[in-house]
């Protein structure tokens, strides 16, 4: 099977490449049979690249230890869950499992397009299998093929970094490659209209549910990524602004800021190059997100290795897509241009391009942060690097802008918001904010920036939750429905606008979360069994732990683990006994010698509680169970609002399906509340 | 054609801001990335060097970790990567992270004092070494 998968991976090189130089020949001859090879080499090669990564998947089930990826990644004891999810659990495996996805995505693409939009559909398969020739090609020759096999057979291998070996870690990889893949496919058609000469918002329309699709895999797989530092690296934080996860955000940002200028474009026919080099630029950053992930250019936390010449097969692709659409761009730069022009300072097209710009602004700051040791050194031969405090100095108020712009921009009018349009939207919520920060004050919240941001946060779902209410109220009345049955037809009837306002509700939500960032506390204690420590949170509740003592396993449990040492705390909130809760140090048997911390998290609305087992007094002593030797060092955290983050996500998610669910009615598409006809219905609400 | 001019202020206006805030951003918060070696340099060259906040890599002696008793306070010794000879002595007062032991790669950030004792604020471990395996290990297990 795996000599099958490493045949088929060389057999897709030669077809990919057929399938590109046909899909571009048969755009530009409008031949039908070379249009329609060029499609079918697609589905081959999707069938081809399945076959290679079920070699993989073979070779980790088979604990085919001559391979070097399996030897690197597996043992002969790892769980047969990680052995199947071994296929990305590296940068071989991850590169062959990002060509798998995207040539899914290139058979879905072409399949439900077989007989629509012929005038796009040969440039981007042509699009299509370039991108994806190029990954087949770094598979190849770039020294990260993963069929390549050791000179030895060693008996065993590896085995996987139990940091990996989490339920977070096997789904945040795939989601992320599941958001930078499917961007592919707006990229293709962007270059297909370029090239088709198609240039009004066609492509966009027939995009927009690819680029929401990626969009929310994108947001999904990031929070992902949080979750998993919060619970597994043991240290409390869920963002580092760590070099790969900067990587994954570019991306996510100017995919943010494309989904908001296409609308200026679908609705005003503005911005046409604009959207262009955004979408161009999308797929860079998920082309370079990938190498930075999986090339070790820049030191992380998991960066994965440091070969060059990957690093130069992946910065010539990018340079040559770059050449190749700019001066595409700039040969179809008559036709792109603008229909009207901004007609007011105060409008609903420029409180998106100030979005757009912010966007970009946070995006260029996060990328200039991350390269920053790279082009020190090149022009000084110094590495100067910023930490955490440079991207949150640049990226809380630009953070902040955008926050208040999510509550303006939806509600204030197009072209032209008269000082009537803007009284009425938003007289009420900022009363609403100011009101939230008076509160606050008086309640004890100092801190400044968590102030800011939660009165901010109040005036915009202030904002949205009036455009909720009378929208729901004006159909009320015009179709004599109940409230919860106008607030139903109400989404579903334009799923878009108001999915789009959900998920402003759940951006909103995790940035209330991350405020309570700046209230976390941390103690620290040395405990014997019975000993009871009381930590105070800052919303005033008062936690009694006991710490009852250690519990010691070795040998058993899971299988790669040689000792187990759980440490048991019993937690009282405000007098009320709530439970215990565990946190432990792990010695797997792989490469380790330091334990691994399982931390112990309670989560209610208001806060987490966070325990951590720190270190143990005597560990060889307690491991020999003898008496005294429990004694341990317990990091106690309180970490306001985290909840609200995982609950914010959720709302985005729920929000982009409804966004992406086909609307049944079309003919009561509102494009936005400034003076409309259905205005003397909604007077009332303000 | 006025009201565009107007809106191009206001585009320039936060480009400018950005660009103010980013470089602000670096000048207060950027570290030099050094190697032990590198800043044993810098530090002769010019003694005011021991308040500037630097990141610095090296590896940890085996067998040089100690921890003060009853108290959060990790003592150990780091060499430079290449030049064995050049060392000095890291305290850190905070919880290790997992991944150390006394024989990995670190980057420490913090200065060092003028006593030659480098204060640790944040400590790192490198873990590409963690996250990458290196089958090569392997060759003696060949069965």
């Amino acid at each position: 099977m795996t000599i099958l998968g490493e045949f088929a991976l060389w057999i897709s090189l030669p077809v990919a490449a057929w399938g590109m130089i046909l899909g571009y020949a048969g755009g530009r001859t409008q031949r039908g049979d070379l249009v329609l090879s060029a499609e079918r080499s697609i589905y081959a090669v999707f069938g081809l690249l399945a076959v290679a990564s079920a070699g993989v998947s073979a070779a980790f089930l088979g604990d085919r230890f001559e391979y070097w990826y399996v030897a690197s990644y597996s043992n002969a004891d790892l769980e047969l869950f990680y052995k199947i999810t071994g296929l990305w659990a590296g940068q071989r495996g991850s590169l062959l499992f990002w060509a798998l996805l995207l040539a899914f995505f290139s058979t879905v693409c072409v399949f439900t397009n077989r007989h629509k939009h012929r005038e796009f559909m040969p440039y981007v398969a042509g699009v299509l299998q370039t991108v994806i020739l190029f990954f087949i090609v770094v598979l190849l020759f770039a020294d990260v093929n993963p069929f390549e096999r050791l000179d030895f057979v060693p008996a065993d291998g590896q085995g996987l970094n139990p940091q990996l070996q989490t339920y977070w870690m096997t789904i945040h990889p795939p989601t992320l490659y599941l958001g930078f893949t499917s961007f592919t496919v707006p990229f293709a058609f962007a270059v297909a209209a370029l090239l088709a000469g198609r240039l009004d918002a066609r492509w966009i329309q027939l995009t927009r549910r690819w680029i929401l699709t990626s969009w929310l895999f994108l947001a999904v797989g990031i929070v992902f990524g949080m979750r998993w530092a919060y619970e597994e690296l043991g240290w409390g934080g869920y963002w580092f602004w760590d070099p790969v996860e900067n990587a994954s955000l570019l991306p996510f940002l100017t995919a943010t800021a494309f989904l908001h200028s296409i609308q200026i474009q679908e609705n005003r026919g503005m911005l046409k190059v604009w959207n262009m080099s955004l979408v161009l630029l999308t797929f860079l950053l998920t082309i370079f997100a990938t190498f930075l992930t999986r090339s070790g250019l820049i030191e992380s936390v998991h960066s994965f290795a440091q070969e060059l010449r990957i690093a130069y097969i992946f910065l010539s692709f990018m340079g040559a897509v770059l050449a190749a659409c700019v001066v595409l761009i700039l040969y179809r730069l008559p036709q792109l241009r603008s229909e009207n022009q901004i007609e007011s300072f105060v409008s609903r097209e420029s409180a998106f391009l100030f979005n757009n710009l912010l966007l970009l602004g946070a995006a260029f700051s996060v990328m200039w942060g991350t390269l920053f040791p790279l082009i020190t050194e090149g022009f000084t031969g110094q590495q100067i690097s910023v930490g955490p405090p440079f991207f949150e100095k640049v990226n809380f108020p630009i953070g902040l802008t955008l926050l208040a712009l999510v509550g303006i921009g939806p509600v204030i009018a197009w072209r032209r918001a008269t000082k009537r349009n803007l009284q009425k939207n938003f007289a009420t919520p900022v009363v609403v904010g100011l009101v939230t920060a008076a509160m606050l004050w008086l309640l004890g919240a100092r801190h400044g920036l968590a102030l800011v941001t939660w009165s901010i946060s109040a005036f915009v779902l202030a904002i949205i939750a009036t455009e909720f209410w009378k929208g729901t109220r004006a159909r009320a009345r015009i179709e004599g429905e109940g409230y919860a049955l106008a607030f139903f037809h109400l989404i579903s009837r334009n799923r878009r606008r108001w999915g789009g306002y959900i998920v402003h509700v759940g951006f909103v939500t995790m940035c209330i979360g991350f405020a309570g960032a700046a209230y976390n506390t941390d103690s620290r204690f040395n405990v014997q069994p019975g000993d009871v420590v009381e930590v105070t949170s800052p919303f005033g509740h008062t936690y009694q732990l006991t710490y009852e003592g250690l519990s010691i396993s070795v040998g058993r449990g899971q299988r790669n683990l040689i000792w187990q040492a759980i440490a048991t705390v019993s937690v009282s909130q405000d007098g009320q006994p709530k439970g215990v809760l565990t946190t432990e140090k792990r010695q797997y048997t792989n490469r380790d010698t330091q334990p691994m911390t399982e931390v112990g998290i309670r989560s209610i609305v208001h806060e987490d509680l966070y325990l951590i087992l720190s270190g143990l007094n005597d560990t060889n002593g307690a491991l020999n169970n003898r008496t005294g030797a429990q004694g341990i060092d317990l990091q106690v955290l309180i970490k306001p609002l985290i909840i609200w983050i995982w609950l914010g996500c959720l709302m985005i998610t729920i929000g982009t399906v409804i966004a992406l669910w086909p609307n049944v009615d079309r003919r009561r598409t509102v494009t936005g509340t400034g003076p409309e006809p259905a205005e003397p219905a909604l007077a009332g609400a303000d | 054609m006025k009201k565009n001019g107007r809106f191009m202020v206001g585009l320039v206006g936060v480009a400018a801001v950005v660009t103010y805030l980013i470089w602000t951003g670096v000048s207060e918060t950027m570290v030099y990335y050094l190697t032990p070696v590198e800043l044993m340099e810098r530090v002769e060259a010019d003694p005011s060097f021991h308040d500037v906040g630097v990141k610095v890599g090296g590896m940890v002696i085996p067998g040089s970790y100690s921890r003060m008793e009853g108290e959060l306070l990790h003592v150990f010794t780091v060499r430079d990567l290449v030049d064995e000879e050049t060392t000095f002595t890291v305290e850190f007062r905070d919880a290790l992270p997992d991944t150390f032991t006394d024989e990995t790669e670190v980057v420490l950030e913090g200065r060092l004092r003028s006593d030659g004792v480098f204060e640790a604020t944040t400590l790192l471990t490198k873990c590409g070494s963690r996250f990458e395996a290196a089958p090569e290990d392997l060759a003696g297990t060949a069965g």
